[in-house]
Parts: structure tokens; C-alpha cells; sequence
């Protein structure tokens, strides 16, 4: 969060005026959400949806409990310490994507996933479309969780996994 | 290159309060964060250093060297500290997690010799965390 009256900061956030050089600062933020989806293709016959995805095709679907972990950079602004303001990024994250799958099914519920098989790397890319336009900092990567012994992330075209 | 973490935890106290904003203000920025007397964390600290393998030792650096640098770097200036009045390096900053990343790393990256310091993560609760790394460093 930016303050915009800083002309009296003098005290405030003089040591922390020059960026480190050559060192880039990130805030990493982690949130949970609980989904079920099914992997299934209309491109693939049922035999061949049941060998590539095996019991993850099952009919009906089945859940998780994800955890999403995301990684923000920009300017440490003196006035606060920070890079962004959690709140504001809370309540951005809520908005874009916990509202939108927590307790959804991803095939079901998210237009993005009608035609895509939601595996979690199509959800690292759709949740990172959706978290880009963050106005306050620059989004640097997503990391999703699917279970705690597989993980994905993704940090755009061109961006920079973990570091 | 090789990769090589130490992790250590340490507790302290903070309060985030900007003397430049009016009560409300600090208020509204920061939220529980200004209550006036602190509170305080359970921080972990995962420091890496990047470097190659000593032919002889097999090492990047000594681990057991890592650890008292630790030890004296942060665990000395910080541990069951107050940290908005007691860490001189913290003196006129916002304590958040990226600005006391920040001085864990200009107090590490001087003393570390064998190897180079790749980076630092801080965590103040097992959801918020933040990084500081090495520019353009490769993985």
C-alpha cells in the first residue's frame, strides 16, 4: 500500500531508501483450497481416458485439498515495510480464485476448465491468468500443491521458476 | 553449482506503526499489526549458499561454520528480542518480513566466504513468508 504523503518520513524507512543492489526481494503468500475434478478428454476414447488417467477418471470426480503458493515482487515501499499490502492481496486472491474454487468442482464450476483438463499444471496457468493483474505488485510465479508429495508451479511465458 | 540450506528458528516481538500517520491511519494500514505493546512470532530462517564442491572436503562450505555464523548474526540479535527496539539494524524500518529479510542478507552475504550466499527466506508463519535472492541467479 502506497502512502502518499511521505514528506515526513525522514526518520521512517531512511535506511531501507536504496535497494540492495543485485538483490531482488519477494513476498511469498500460501492459501487452501478444497476442489474436486476429474481428468477426462472428449479427444480420447473411454479405454484410452481410463489408461492416461486411471482412477482420476473415474465418472464422478474426486478431491483435494490444494494449497497455493504465490510469489510477489516490487519495491518495499517505506512507509510500510512492505511490498504489498496483505490485506489488499487477500482480498484479491479471494476474489480471483478462492471464491471461484473452493468447494467447486473445476470441471463443473470454471468456465476455463469446460474444454481443458483441470490437472494442476492447467490450474497453475489459470490461476496464474487470473492473479497477474494484481495492481499492486508484479505476480513472479505460482506454486500449486495437490497433495503434499506432487507440486507444479508456473511463472508465465517467460518468467523464472523458484529461485 | 550446488545448492546447500541450513534452516534455524528463532521467536521475537514486533509492531508495525509509522510515526509519520496519524493513529487511524496506522490503524488502517496495518491493522492488528499496530496494537500498541507487539506481539510476536515463531520466525524460521532457511539461508542458502550456492558454490561448487571442495575437492578435498566434498563441501560447499562447513556446515558447522554456517551455524555459528548464524548463531552470531541472527540468533544473538534477534532471538526472544523485541525487534522494533532492540535490533540496531532494524532502527527506523517497519519491521515486515521483507525488511528483516532484507537484514539478515546484508548481515550474511559479508561474512559468508566459502560459496555465496543464493538466499535467504524468512518465514513469519507457515503462510507468509518473503525472499531476498541474488538477481538473474541461476537455479
Amino acid at each position: 500500500m502506497a502512502i502518499d504523503n511521505r514528506s515526513d518520513l525522514a526518520e521512517l524507512g531512511r535506511s531501507s531508501a536504496a535497494p540492495l543492489r543485485g538483490v531482488k526481494i519477494e513476498l511469498g503468500r500460501r492459501y487452501r483450497f478444497a476442489a474436486s475434478h476429474r481428468l477426462h478428454t472428449e479427444k480420447l476414447s473411454e479405454e484410452e481416458n481410463a489408461r492416461m488417467f486411471g482412477k482420476c477418471a473415474n465418472p464422478h470426480g474426486h478431491g483435494h485439498n490444494y494449497m497455493l503458493e504465490i510469489s510477489v515482487s516490487g519495491d518495499v515501499d517505506p512507509a510500510t515495510g512492505m511490498i504489498a499490502n496483505l490485506a489488499e492481496l487477500d482480498t484479491f486472491v479471494e476474489r480471483e480464485v478462492l471464491d471461484v474454487f473452493d468447494h467447486h468442482s473445476l470441471n463443473e464450476d470454471v468456465e476455463a476448465f469446460r474444454n481443458v483438463v483441470p490437472t494442476t499444471e492447467n490450474l497453475c496457468i489459470e490461476i496464474f491468468q487470473r492473479l497477474r493483474g494484481f495492481p499492486k505488485a508484479k505476480l513472479e510465479r505460482v506454486r500449486v500443491q495437490e497433495t503434499t508429495n506432487n507440486s507444479f508451479e508456473y511463472a508465465g511465458e517467460n518468467g523464472r521458476v523458484q529461485p | 553449482m550446488v545448492l546447500i540450506t541450513r534452516k534455524i528458528e528463532f521467536s521475537a516481538s514486533h509492531l508495525y506503526n509509522n510515526p509519520a500517520l496519524s493513529p487511524e491511519e496506522n490503524r488502517r494500514v496495518f491493522g492488528k499489526c499496530n496494537n500498541p505493546h507487539g506481539h510476536g512470532h515463531n520466525y524460521t530462517l532457511e539461508v542458502t549458499v550456492a558454490g561448487e564442491p571442495d575437492p578435498v572436503t566434498g563441501m560447499v562450505l562447513d556446515l558447522k561454520e554456517l551455524k555459528e555464523i548464524l548463531e552470531r548474526e541472527v540468533m544473538q540479535r534477534m532471538d526472544h528480542r523485541f525487534l522494533n527496539y532492540e535490533v540496531a539494524e532494524l532502527k527506523g524500518q517497519i519491521p515486515t518480513c521483507e525488511n528483516i529479510a532484507r537484514v539478515i542478507w546484508e548481515l550474511l552475504d559479508p561474512k559468508i566466504k566459502q560459496g555465496r550466499l543464493h538466499r535467504v527466506r524468512l518465514y513469519e508463519s507457515a503462510d507468509l513468508f518473503a525472499d531476498c535472492y541474488r538477481n538473474g541467479a541461476a537455479v
